[in-house]
């Protein structure tokens, strides 16, 4: 088997690699040979990351990039000596985590070395006293979770892909956790990081509450996307186990009917640690069995922490709900969700149908969270091939929310799969970016959104072009992403 | 899933495909039709392909906890990867030729930690069990199994000679049947590298008065590992014959201090067409029922050597047998002894990598995952480890370097309830 028999899908800009044995020879050097591979089974596994176009690539036996070394570093310093390796002789590195990264930010586009943090997977410490673990990054989110639980706290940062995210993927895409509505997003969990810069410089973040010392420059790093340092340790905020849990759910009319009652308990600064929003075709999806909730909107949350606080959250939070014509769905609806939340089986389903499957974040504030999620709708229905476009709404702010969508369709005669994604993609983006909201919540820009960055920062983006060209003045970190359209914008 | 609940699961794309164009529709409705003709291979394979394809596209929601990922700590050992490989063998996309790829459908332990968080309930190592089985049929079975089915097939044990023969000179005494005992105690090979544990499993039967038999001269392997490498010709071989002996005893409960033994004896046996009418249960188990009939009584203290303690559980009693009591009840009985449980216990235990293929494919990668369980353990600050599982016992020994051996000592159940009859 040859590696050429895998039709690639980023064929362009790959870096051509001169000499080949002298880099092997310097890589083996530097990270020893047990940790350093050009092996096929080993260069096939980082093909793809979980962007949801590649399963469908992944039975049809395409792959999305390829990488030519794979290594495996155990220190900082031999991560540091492979990027100093890597600015001499001009060629790409990637780092990866576990590879759950949904909008392309770990595939190899232009070639060149992964760096695999798996062996950084250690909990260093927990210090109860100041409420911080620190640990390094490449340990998986669930390992690092069940460390804490087994000692009686939570980092209360619980993504979907808990089970197959690391620490240091959630940093690089500025992730967002399930029970972030109290515990807050991944830049609220962070008080400290070492990082190694694209040059090989290492730096340290030391561990504050907070600090007046200047602009905040580690926050660079949080969404950096891989693409400015690499994080190899972070220090977290913990949290004592939740002493009471609540669990309530309310079926709605209309999504503005959801959409008030929620904001008006987050003005009174109630915080339940989940809320989630489902519209009325995701209502039917994932709750066929509650009758209150037929034709209407589900929402669910979750109050948890000291006792006399879940019960003044809840009776507020039931409040408004009632306020805004809910009607009451009981606990079943939070216990069913409870249950199935890490229950993936829709990346396993679709591809053997040829069925193009996706979600899109965005984000947006109160005021125009109706019209992003009108529009996005309506938009997606205009392309031919679309099936069902719907959303829930999972992450709030006393200011706005987070609007996740699903799509799933079939390319229609004459279109690729990729060409009939990108135009979903563009659709939504355009869409949100016309109703005044953001375009990315919380899994990043990668590949899928990198050509939007300018409309998105406007001439800001020029700015963050030039620290990217201080800090990696030859690109050879995580190069594709961010900066530049590797998609072509498709015309919509 | 009934049909009911499949419709009731997806009524909410009904309004939605009847809002699809009629050319979206039908492209759809061809895409269903032609799954098997656009994924699935054609000719004759054993491969389980709808569910290999299932796995290799989910985003690996079980990583976290496979043993052989955390052991080597690269995406080549990841479950959604083995499958992805199992799939383009079968398939052709990659040839069975290259050894590289299908030596990796044997690193793959049989602890099924991934079923326990699987989306679909199934078992990666259940998976590649079918591609081994076309792997076999093709005449591409690698070398190091081919190793075991010779040891097999010459000395009827795993061990390239027949380690029951050893008997005598480890003081074992042989219990011969006549044919009319109420238990047979079966001894699997493994365990015959601990003879003081078959030693205290003798005691504690003739304790309690047991009428037994061991049958160590007419013992054979139970043929798990020819059931592991699927080659099922030896493997319905050994069923037959075991099912011979274990009859010609008479016994009513067959007991074994090996899960392997029991797992193969009782389920693999009948799916491969041997069925075995006997209550086959562990030793843990059968003990445990002798205490509530007290027919062994635990009378005496803990020697203080032995009072702290922590505990491994086997995967195949905790998650085949689905049984952590028998073990933790026997020694909440033991007055005085203080269990310490190390972070992955009950039905959330590790392997200790002696388990499956995994240990003939890479042994390098069976002792890290071996020094993986045992940092486990060892993080409880206990020095005596408490397993029941002779493969256990043998792979957290490769677990431990050579200077850790004085220093932690790892018993089976018996061991240490013997010490309180």
């Amino acid at each position: 088997m040859d590696l050429e028999d895998f039709e690639l899908i980023y064929k362009e800009n790959r870096v051509k690699i001169k000499d080949k044995t002298k880099i092997e020879s310097k890589l083996k050097t530097i990270v020893g040979l047990n940790n350093y591979s050009t092996k096929k089974i080993d260069i096939l596994a980082y093909t793809k990351d979980s962007t949801l176009i590649g399963f469908n690539w992944e039975i049809e036996g395409k792959i999305a990039g390829i990488a030519d070394f794979i290594t495996w570093p155990e220190t900082i310093e031999q991560i540091s000596e492979i990027l100093k390796l890597a600015n001499q002789e001009k060629i790409p590195v990637i780092p990866y985590g576990e590879g759950s990264g949904v909008v392309g930010g770990a595939i190899p586009i232009y070639g060149g070395i992964i760096i695999d943090m798996k062996k950084f997977n250690k909990v260093i410490t927990i210090n109860d006293k100041n409420l911080t673990v620190t640990a390094e990054a490449g340990i998986n989110g669930m390992n690092l979770e069940r460390y804490l639980n087994t000692n009686g706290y939570t980092s209360g940062h619980i993504p979907q892909s808990l089970y197959t995210s690391s620490l240091g993927g959630w940093i690089a895409h500025r992730a967002a956790g399930q029970f972030s509505t109290k515990y807050g997003k991944i830049e609220d969990i962070v008080l400290g990081m070492e990082v190694v810069l694209p040059q090989g410089e290492i730096i340290n973040f030391k561990t504050i509450a907070r600090a007046s010392t200047g602009p905040q420059l580690d926050k660079l790093f949080i969404g950096g996307e891989g693409t400015l340092g690499i994080v190899t340790k972070a220090t977290l905020k913990i949290w004592p186990s939740p002493e009471k849990r609540a669990l309530i759910s309310y079926a709605f009319p209309t999504i503005e009917n959801s959409f008030n009652a929620v904001r008006e308990i987050l003005r009174e600064q109630i915080y339940p640690a989940v809320v989630r929003i489902y519209d009325k075709s995701e209502t039917a999806r994932h709750f066929p069995d509650i009758d209150n909730a037929k034709d209407k909107v589900m929402v669910i949350f979750i109050c948890e922490g000291n006792s006399r606080l879940v019960d003044l959250e809840e009776s507020i939070t039931r409040e408004k709900c009632e306020k805004n014509t809910g009607i009451e769905c009981g606990e079943h609806p939070v216990e069913h969700w409870l249950e199935t939340r890490f229950r993936v089986t829709e990346t396993s389903s679709m591809p053997p149908y040829k069925i193009v499957f996706d979600t899109i974040e965005v984000a947006s504030l109160w005021d125009n969270a109706a019209d992003v999620y009108h529009r996005v709708l309506e938009s997606m229905n205009q392309i031919k091939g679309v099936l069902m476009t719907t959303a829930h709404v999972s992450h709030f702010y006393p200011n706005g929310v987070g609007i996740y969508f699903s799509f799933g369709g079939v390319p229609p005669k004459g279109n690729s799969d990729l060409k009939f994604y990108q135009e979903c993609w563009d659709t939504t983006i355009k869409a949100v970016l016309e109703a005044g909201g953001s375009i990315a919540h919380h899994h990043g820009i990668g590949l899928n959104r990198s050509h939007w960055m300018d409309n998105e920062w406007g001439n800001a983006m020029n700015t963050l072009r030039q620290i990217k060209k201080v800090l990696d003045p030859n690109n050879i970190l995580n190069p594709g992403k961010i900066y530049i359209d590797t998609w072509k914008r498709s015309e919509i | 899933m009934g049909i009911e609940e499949t419709l009731n699961k997806y009524k909410w794309m009904v309004p939605l495909l009847q809002k699809a164009d009629r050319e979206t529709r039908s492209t759809l409705m061809k895409n269903f039709r032609q799954r098997k003709k656009n994924f699935f291979p054609e000719g004759e394979f054993k491969a389980d392909v709808d569910n290999l394809i299932k796995c290799m596209l989910c985003p690996n929601m079980c990583r976290f906890d496979c043993g052989t990922l955390q052991a080597t700590l690269t995406e080549t050992m990841s479950p959604a990867y083995k499958a992805r490989i199992g799939y383009y063998l079968t398939i052709g996309k990659i040839d069975y030729a290259d050894s590289e790829f299908v030596d990796l459908m044997y690193k793959c332990t049989n602890e099924e930690t991934c079923k326990v968080w699987c989306p679909f309930d199934f078992s990666v190592v259940s998976l590649l069990e079918t591609v081994r089985d076309d792997i076999n049929a093709k005449g591409f079975m690698p070398d190091f199994c081919k190793e075991q089915i010779e040891k097999l097939k010459n000395s009827n044990t795993i061990e390239g000679y027949n380690i029951f023969e050893t008997y005598k000179e480890k003081g074992i005494e042989n219990i011969e049947t006549k044919g009319k005992d109420d238990v047979f105690y079966y001894i699997g090979c493994e365990s015959m590298k601990f003879p003081e544990v078959i030693k205290a499993n003798i005691e504690i039967l003739k304790t309690a008065g047991i009428k037994f038999s061991t049958n160590l001269d007419k013992k054979i392997c139970c043929g798990g590992p020819a059931f592991n490498i699927r080659d099922m010709e030896t493997a319905i071989e050994f069923a037959n014959k075991n099912k011979e002996l274990i009859e010609s005893t008479g016994a009513k409960i067959i007991i074994s201090d090996c899960p392997g033994c029991i797992l193969t004896l009782k389920e693999r046996y009948e799916k491969a067409g041997v069925k075995i009418e006997k209550e086959i249960i562990h030793t843990t188990q059968y003990f445990m029922k002798l205490i509530n009939e007290e027919r062994i009584k635990i009378t005496k203290s803990i020697p203080e050597e032995y009072r702290k303690i922590t505990i491994h559980d086997p995967c195949l009693i905790s998650r085949n047998l689905n049984d952590t009591e028998s073990i933790r009840n026997i020694l909440g009985k033991i007055q005085g002894l203080e269990l310490v449980e190390p972070i992955y216990n009950n039905e959330n235990t590790h392997c200790c990598g002696w388990s499956g293929t995994a240990h003939w494919a890479d042994r390098d990668l069976a002792i890290k995952q071996a020094q993986n369980r045992v940092n486990e353990l060892k993080e409880t600050g206990v020095n005596i480890f408490i397993s029941a599982c002779p493969l256990c016992e043998l792979g957290l020994a490769y677990g431990l370097k050579e200077t850790e051996k004085e220093k932690y000592n790892i018993l089976d159940i018996s061991e240490i309830l013997i010490k309180v009859l």
